[in-house]
């Protein structure tokens, strides 16, 4: 019964996975997920909104990746590593665009309005986004290009007798690397300090000479290209892509984003790790079908035992 | 010129980012497993001309806002409306001629038209419901639809284990149901900020759908066939759909008029402070959490009973009720309808359920003759298509109703002469 639903989690596990590539597989998924989850917490922490969207933006990095690919193949040939690394490029420009289009549209204006105007604007937007692909892309799913993932995805590192693909690895280094990078420009940066401010108080960051406008679009940028990246990964690694997968990763991430504390960025990669962890056992014991259904007991169980989330802070409500 | 040109780079810029998606294709190469993208202009062209009905009625109302700001011909509409504050049980006195009216309906109407007028009356009562908690108590919810199907699986279930489980008293038992659901969904996360509820509720209607959809007893995706009961028929002597409107019709009714004397009571003008202001509110003494878990609760309660009403109606149950897709809907119902003014939301409800499925029958009209008549050719097409794009239109509408008239087409009149006034 188990071996049913490997095989329909694609790449996931093979028929002999032991449990230890099992929770490989869970990591390797709750790093897409960390990437995405970021993108809620950043604009959590700077604007103290839900930026719903998010998924959608993930989507969007999704199919435009595979549109790069084939305009690439169409003009120069099917080069697999060149083509791929210009469609993460090329996903993670228009993300970054289509994130920045989102809030200039439909939330710099809502800035100072009741709370339920954003949010429901970022309804808007997501439904928006996921019909618009539906309806000018394609109403059921794309697969990726086999040709440019079969490499990463049948290779396999054996190490201490476990087969983690190259596919994992790669997901895996890139989420540290850009994880890396995060930390250092939070902390380490000009940038990352007008950043801080402006999540703290906006009024007196544009005080200090900090162009507060200018801040928040670079958080809706630099939170829609690393979801591009997960798009990617995510499409590679299940093969395929449809117009409402950003809703569904979304709300996977965003559920992650709470369980570590909204707002937090470590906290947002550990939430991220426990839902990708937790969706794996599920798969194992259960079976994936189950998945949904296991995310939102956690997700229940953390607002009933913490609930500003595992590194969240208690903050009180500003007037 | 200068006045111009942000708009300018903001058209360029969107048309920039859109361009692979409207205007090339994906080609799959099923034998090298590779892709190749192909210049399909017509795909683009096509889009648009589907959506040239939307572009004229959008400059419709444009022209009509610019002229607006010299003649205020909506003076009359939105003028200080004292003449109705909270005038008991006669306020709505026009509800008193409507309702016998609206139950004419069987005598009125063909059986499909009177099929297409309950589901009416299960979306407006849909829309009260959550009206309640997005437009009174200012709090979002996102999954809806979930309480809405929880409902018809009650209703289903009971009937599957129950020999003698009718409606009538499936519904009465669904609304505390459906109540202690929302309550206890309610409970921790309405302890929190707002914003925890719309995903908490969004994550329930997944998990739902995913359980009724695994489980075995709840039919999977063919959902479940529900008997209808004819108990009253011989009494009333009228036939399933004519019974299904009527009752639809009376709960609407019941329905309104607990809400409306609700909205009007001290427990409506709690919902309403807390709207306005959480902190505000508690610091003069609303119960905020008990406030907040009875306007979701009652929200939760209310779709519930719309969920036994639509399962009654259509004879089967399944799991496409609790999809995000209707959550949405019901949403952009409440939000283009009126924010807190539950006619308004009543409203939106039959514009958008009605428009599409008239705009679905336009299909059919296409060798009418004085359909071909009145309407020019280039919008018949884009007529009938336009059906498809109704999800897409939802978004766009709810965004731009953010921006431009965040109250909705009737907003809440008591917040406009009680707050805004002032």
């Amino acid at each position: 019964m188990f071996l049913q639903h490997f095989i329909h989690d694609g790449n996931d596990m093979s028929s002999g996975s032991t449990l230890t590539e099992i929770i490989i597989g869970g990591v390797s998924r709750g790093a897409m997920y960390a990437l995405v989850a970021l993108g809620y917490t950043m604009v959590y922490g700077v604007l103290g909104m839900i930026n719903f969207a998010h998924g959608e933006i993930f989507m969007i990095g999704m199919f435009s990746c595979v549109f790069a690919i084939g305009l690439f193949s169409s003009m120069w040939g099917a080069h697999v590593a060149l083509n791929l690394g210009l469609g993460m490029v090329v996903a993670m420009i228009f993300s970054a665009a289509y994130g920045y289009a989102n809030e200039r549209i439909a939330y710099r204006r809502l800035r100072k309005a009741h709370v339920l105007a954003p949010l429901t604007s970022a309804i808007g937007i997501s439904t928006f986004l996921q019909y618009f692909i539906f309806l000018t892309v394609s109403r059921d799913s794309v697969n990726f290009p086999r040709y440019y993932s079969d490499w990463l995805t049948n290779n396999h590192v054996h190490f201490a007798g476990v087969d983690v693909t190259y596919l994992q690895l790669t997901i895996l280094g890139l989420t540290l690397v850009i994880m890396t990078g995060l930390y250092y420009l939070i902390n380490h940066t000009r940038l990352g300090i007008a950043l801080r401010a402006t999540a703290q108080d906006q009024l007196m960051a544009s005080l200090v000479g900090i162009p507060v406008n200018k801040v928040i679009a670079f958080t809706f940028i630099l939170g829609s290209a690393l979801a591009a990246v997960a798009g990617v990964m995510f499409s590679m690694y299940n093969n395929v892509l449809v117009f409402d997968a950003g809703y569904r990763v979304g709300l996977k991430a965003f559920t992650a984003a709470i369980l570590g504390g909204i707002g937090n960025v470590p906290g947002a990669v550990l939430g991220a790790m426990i839902i990708g962890l937790t969706e794996a056992l599920t798969t194992l014991s259960f079976g994936s079908e189950w998945n949904d259904v296991t995310t939102f007991g956690v997700l229940m169980l953390v607002l009933l035992l913490r609930p500003r989330g595992l590194l969240g802070e208690r903050v009180a409500d500003k007037v | 010129m200068a006045r111009l040109r942000p708009y300018l780079l903001g058209i360029l810029g969107l048309a920039a980012i859109t361009f692979p998606f409207l205007w090339l294709q994906l080609q799959p190469d099923f034998t090298n497993n590779t892709i190749t993208v192909g210049w399909a202009p017509t795909h683009g062209l096509q889009f648009f001309d589907d959506l040239l009905p939307v572009f004229v009625v959008a400059l419709l109302i444009w022209i009509a806002n610019r002229a607006n700001r010299h003649w205020h011909w909506d003076a009359a509409l939105t003028r200080n409306a004292t003449w109705q504050k909270a005038g008991g049980i006669w306020e709505s006195w026009w509800a008193w001629i409507a309702m016998p009216l609206v139950l004419c309906g069987p005598f009125l109407f063909s059986a499909s038209t009177l099929g297409l007028f309950t589901n009416v009356g299960i979306y407006m009562l849909l829309a009260l419901g959550l009206n309640i908690t997005v437009g009174m108590t200012g709090l979002l919810v996102l999954g809806y639809a979930g309480f809405f199907a929880f409902g018809a699986y009650f209703f289903a279930l009971g009937q599957q284990s129950i020999s003698f489980f009718p409606w009538w008293l499936a519904a009465p038992l669904a609304f505390p149901l459906g109540g202690l659901v929302g309550y206890l969904l309610g409970l921790p996360c309405l302890r929190l900020r707002g914003d925890y509820l719309a995903i908490v509720t969004l994550g329930f209607a997944e998990a739902f759908r995913e359980t009724i959809r695994n489980l075995d007893f709840t039919g999977g995706d063919q959902g479940v066939i529900i008997k209808t009961y004819a108990l009253f028929r011989p009494i009333l002597k009228i036939n399933g759909g004519e019974m299904s409107y009527v009752f639809t019709a009376l709960i609407l009714f019941l329905a309104v008029f607990l809400v409306q004397r609700l909205y009007h009571s001290p427990v409506g003008r709690a919902w309403m402070a807390i709207r306005e202001n959480e902190v505000a509110a508690a610091s003069v003494g609303v119960p905020v959490v008990q406030m907040k878990l009875l306007a979701f609760s009652l929200s939760a309660a209310i779709a519930a009973v719309a969920g036994v009403l639509s399962g009654a109606k259509d004879g089967f149950v399944s799991p496409a009720m609790c999809e995000f897709q209707q959550s949405i809907m019901v949403l952009a119902m409440v939000i283009l309808g009126g924010l807190g003014n539950s006619y308004g939301a009543m409203l939106g409800a039959a514009l958008l359920y009605l428009v599409p499925e008239y705009l679905k029958r336009v299909s059919m009209l296409q060798d009418n003759a004085t359909f071909t008549a009145v309407v020019p050719s280039f919008l018949r097409d884009s007529l009938a298509h336009l059906a498809d794009y109704r999800l897409l239109l939802f978004g766009a509408v709810m965004v731009l109703m953010m921006l431009y008239r965040p109250q909705g087409l009737l907003g809440s009149r008591r917040r406009k002469t009680e707050i805004l006034n002032k």
